[in-house]
């Protein structure tokens, strides 16, 4: 087996581990449970992190906006302060610190690969203020703890979870025959309930019209934030009854008779075990493993296990990694930007991300050029995690990432920031040609190609290197 | 001179072209058409670019967000001060602008608007492609869409091997890529290989690191890029910040900063583009306008109907576009924000035939699914 398995369905492996006897044994054994998340610093809860939200929005819209409604200048800086004062501008550095440290250091590492995964098939795109406080707890604490149990119930949490409810409007969704709705005149958003079907579940190949986007947005109405004047839309989720749409609703064909809250865990039920999501899901499984485009064959025995599980996501994690182990020499795999930074931090030890002591944050001052470092690089070969451009996430997608910049700001990165980011003690040629053959078949290959540079140990000399190294056609894909 | 069939293959066109062998295409059609679309994030407020004159209404409902100061368009029409090269060229009649026109959409949401701007479709998310993207490739126009940003935007998506200019922070030396170009083997790597030749083609001034923020210097690359006949023929800029629910202000607000930058983007483009301006269409695009009543906060909400701000040669006349519904409370929609009068896509599409030599009928079936898009290329453009 080639040692690019443990970047196909891992982050590679780093200089104190070594490759396993039985590889397929070693990944599928990581499934089982949820590994602790490592970060030593602050992990802040997603309930507290709401109130900071609460805090800035109300703050900047209730308070500032009217202070300063004559002098932009002055609320520019108000808003500023406000900014610093709530973390506003902190939150998310520690969010991506949180979850490259556990692409790190994770004993778990394909548990890990399989987070990225469903926290980008339940995405949360930029929206608002999510990405500065509330998608990196979502992550943490809707889709992680789900990871273990079965589809339905992931699809459950999310569906009802703050982040993507506010994400989504369903907040603003009101039955046309509600108490509400018909005192205040207001109607459906279908947003939500069409992402359910769209991106979450059946996908459009399950050929809903728009009258069932409709119905189930009536089945969804009701759930929604609480408000009140002081945190507005960042009160917890609850079932408004005076919201809630009255009478049966019909969705692909199947009666959900009147009855309230309970409608909506039908509904899921009904959705997350339709053989069309359990395909769907399947052969987005299978495409960020196997190749963008899995054959009917490389599926198949993901469905199985889905279907024999009744959608366990053990198991069915478990039979992803088999196919993608069984495929893994005659199939190619484009990472995105994300992934492949996290494979070169792990397999070279990359001083990233910044110590938890230094990411310490006061308050009081912006956060540092340090601190933001990390963040900084994201978004500078294009693939800042929780900013997602639209709410199906992140492409999975070669062509989508093969852009001339895109490449470019690889190249950038890997010859000019890099070089500053590998530790004193691993400054030498050797450490390189260990971690080459660590991880790669043609290691030696690899080696020749930067062997001129064998004596130099400058940062220009490690941009040469690494540079040429980390965008091979080996490495960006596997 | 005499031309064989043996001397065009070998010739090439160009030279044929140049030795005015073809006589029944003039010149003017030889001349690459450059379209540069301005994509304004936030919902840009039509009522703030363009206001309209003397609506006492206006004036009640708007009373902090009133401009002084307008520059004179018409009996009807001013223009903010901070689009003052719009109005240089409109004495020239190289400005126009399309009023209470917006895509068909008219649920207030970011989000779902901006994705339909660019889809040019009417249920969000549904199409992957832009609109931008489909018309080039309908055209059979490759490889010639140039974004001014990191990702290739959804408006573009569609038509293969665009280029992209947003560099990186710090200078990526040639010889890197060149060392590893070779490693490149075998069909799966063709994508990969074939965005590194995009790459190493580029003209040395697209391969020098810059400040990304800078939007000016990013304009005058695009300029020189575009100016240059072999160079790209569409080029997409995108800019945000006209979500301004607060301090939105008149003359110095945080709407005229916004307007402030689309200038400075166009009059960069039209000092810069010299000749090639006169076969240029410029033309903004946004997912909404905004309220006509400013809220608590001296700003605005997200409303519906705005304006297309337009420059370039191809114009065919300075002129205030509009089929204007009027700001009576039972004339706006839904009692609050400027109708939209015009589908905004019937703009693009008669600006694509333009600039693409490509008969509207056919574009408005190949990108808008058959639409009702009336052509507008006789009333906006010059053909």
């Amino acid at each position: 087996m080639s040692l690019n398995f443990y970047r196909r369905v891992a982050f590679g492996l780093s200089p104190n581990e070594k490759p396993d006897k039985d590889p397929l044994n070693w990944a599928i054994n990581q499934l089982d449970t949820i590994p602790n998340l490592l970060w030593p610093g602050t992990i802040p809860k997603e309930k507290d992190l709401r109130k900071k939200y609460g805090e800035w929005v109300y703050g900047d819209r209730e308070v500032l906006r009217k202070k300063f409604k004559n002098d932009k200048h002055a609320y520019r800086k108000a808003k500023d302060e406000l900014r610093i004062k709530t973390g506003e501008r902190y939150f998310e550095l520690n969010e991506h610190a949180i979850r490259h440290f556990q692409t790190k250091y994770s004993k778990q590492p394909v548990f890990e690969r399989f987070w990225l995964f469903w926290g980008n098939h339940f995405a949360i795109s930029e929206k608002d203020f999510l990405a500065e406080f509330s998608t990196g707890p979502y992550q943490r604490e809707i889709i992680r703890p789900n990871m273990v149990k079965t589809f339905e119930e992931m699809v459950q949490s999310v569906t009802t979870s703050w982040c993507m409810i506010h994400h989504l409007d369903n907040s603003e969704s009101f039955g046309p025959n509600s108490k509400k709705g018909m005192e205040w005149g207001e109607t459906i958003n279908e947003n939500h309930a069409r992402e359910l079907l769209e991106l979450h579940t059946v996908s459009p190949n399950a050929g809903y019209t728009q009258e069932d986007v409709i119905q189930l947005a009536y089945i969804m109405t009701g759930w929604a934030h609480k408000w009140d004047r002081k945190n507005l839309e960042t009160g917890d989720i609850w079932f408004d009854q005076e919201m809630h749409q009255k009478g049966d609703k019909v969705v692909l064909g199947v009666k959900y008779k009147n009855d309230a809250k309970r409608e909506l865990a039908k509904v899921i039920h009904d959705l997350a075990t339709h053989p069309i999501c359990i395909k769907f899901v399947s052969t987005k499984l299978c495409r960020h493993f196997i190749t963008d485009e899995p054959t009917d064959e490389m599926i198949k025995p993901v469905i199985e296990a889905w279907n024999k599980s009744n959608g366990s996501l053990i198991e069915i994690h478990k039979a992803v990694i088999t196919q993608a182990y069984k495929y893994n020499e005659i199939t190619h795999k484009f990472h995105p930007p994300e992934i492949w930074l996290m494979q070169l931090s792990r397999m070279f030890d990359l001083n990233i991300p910044l110590s938890f002591e230094k990411m310490n944050y006061t308050f009081k001052l912006k956060p540092n050029n340090r601190q933001r470092q990390l963040s900084w690089i994201l978004r500078e070969i294009g693939h800042s995690p929780y900013r997602a451009k639209q709410p199906n996430g992140w492409s999975d997608l070669e062509v989508d990432w093969v852009s001339p910049e895109l490449l470019l700001r690889r190249f950038w990165f890997a010859s000019v920031e890099l070089p500053m980011l590998v530790k004193s003690g691993n400054r030498s040629h050797g450490f390189i040609l260990s971690c080459l053959k660590n991880n790669f078949e043609d290691h030696e290959n690899m080696a020749s190609l930067i062997d001129n540079f064998r004596f130099g140990t400058s940062d220009y000399d490690l941009g040469q290197k690494y540079g040429v190294i980390c965008n091979l056609p080996g490495v960006l894909k596997i | 001179m005499n031309c064989t069939r043996r001397n065009f293959l070998i010739g090439g066109s160009t030279t044929l072209f140049l030795s005015g062998y073809f006589p029944k295409i003039s010149f003017a059609s030889m001349q690459k058409k450059n379209l540069i679309i301005i994509s304004l994030r936030g919902g840009m407020d039509g009522l703030t670019a363009v206001p309209v004159i003397g609506d006492k209404r206006l004036k009640k409902l708007r009373k902090k967000l009133i401009l002084e100061d307008v520059l004179n368009l018409n009996s009807d029409f001013g223009l903010h001060p901070k689009l003052e090269i719009f109005h240089k060229l409109w004495q020239k009649n190289q400005a126009a602008f399309v009023h209470a026109t917006n895509i068909p959409y008219t649920g207030r949401s970011h989000f779902d608007g901006q994705n339909l701007m660019e889809t040019g479709a009417h249920i969000p998310y549904k199409e992957k492609t832009g609109w931008l993207g489909r018309g080039l490739l309908a055209s059979n126009i490759i490889g010639k869409g140039l974004a001014i940003s990191l990702p290739m935007p959804l408006l573009l998506r569609g038509v293969p091997q665009n280029n992209n200019f947003f560099p990186s922070p710090d200078f990526v030396e040639t010889k890197l890529i060149d060392q590893i170009y070779n490693e490149f083997k075998g069909e799966h790597n063709e994508l990969i290989k074939s965005t590194l030749d995009t790459i190493r083609q580029r003209p040395l001034s697209m391969q020098i690191a810059t400040d990304s923020d800078d939007r000016k210097k990013l304009a005058l690359e695009a300029a020189k890029q575009l100016k240059d006949q072999s160079g790209p023929r569409v080029a997409v800029f995108d800019l945000d910040g006209f979500d301004t629910h607060a301090a939105q202000g008149g003359v110095d607000g945080a709407h005229a900063d916004e307007l402030e930058e689309v200038n400075k983007i166009v009059t960069i483009l039209h000092e810069n583009l010299g000749q090639a301006f006169d076969n240029t269409l410029i033309l903004t695009l946004t997912e909404f306008g905004r309220t006509i009543k400013q809220n608590g906060g001296y700003g605005t909400e997200h409303g519906y109907g705005s304006a297309i701000l337009m420059a370039g040669g191809l114009l065919k006349k300075s002129q205030v576009y509009t089929d204007w519904p009027g700001l009576k409370k039972k004339e706006l929609f839904e009692g609050r924000d400027l109708n939209s009068t015009i589908d905004s896509r019937a703009v693009y599409n008669s600006a694509m035939s333009v600039c693409f030599n490509q008969d509207p009928e056919f574009l408005r079936k190949e990108v808008f699914w058959g639409d009702e898009l009336p052509d507008l290329s006789q009333e906006l453009f010059k053909i």
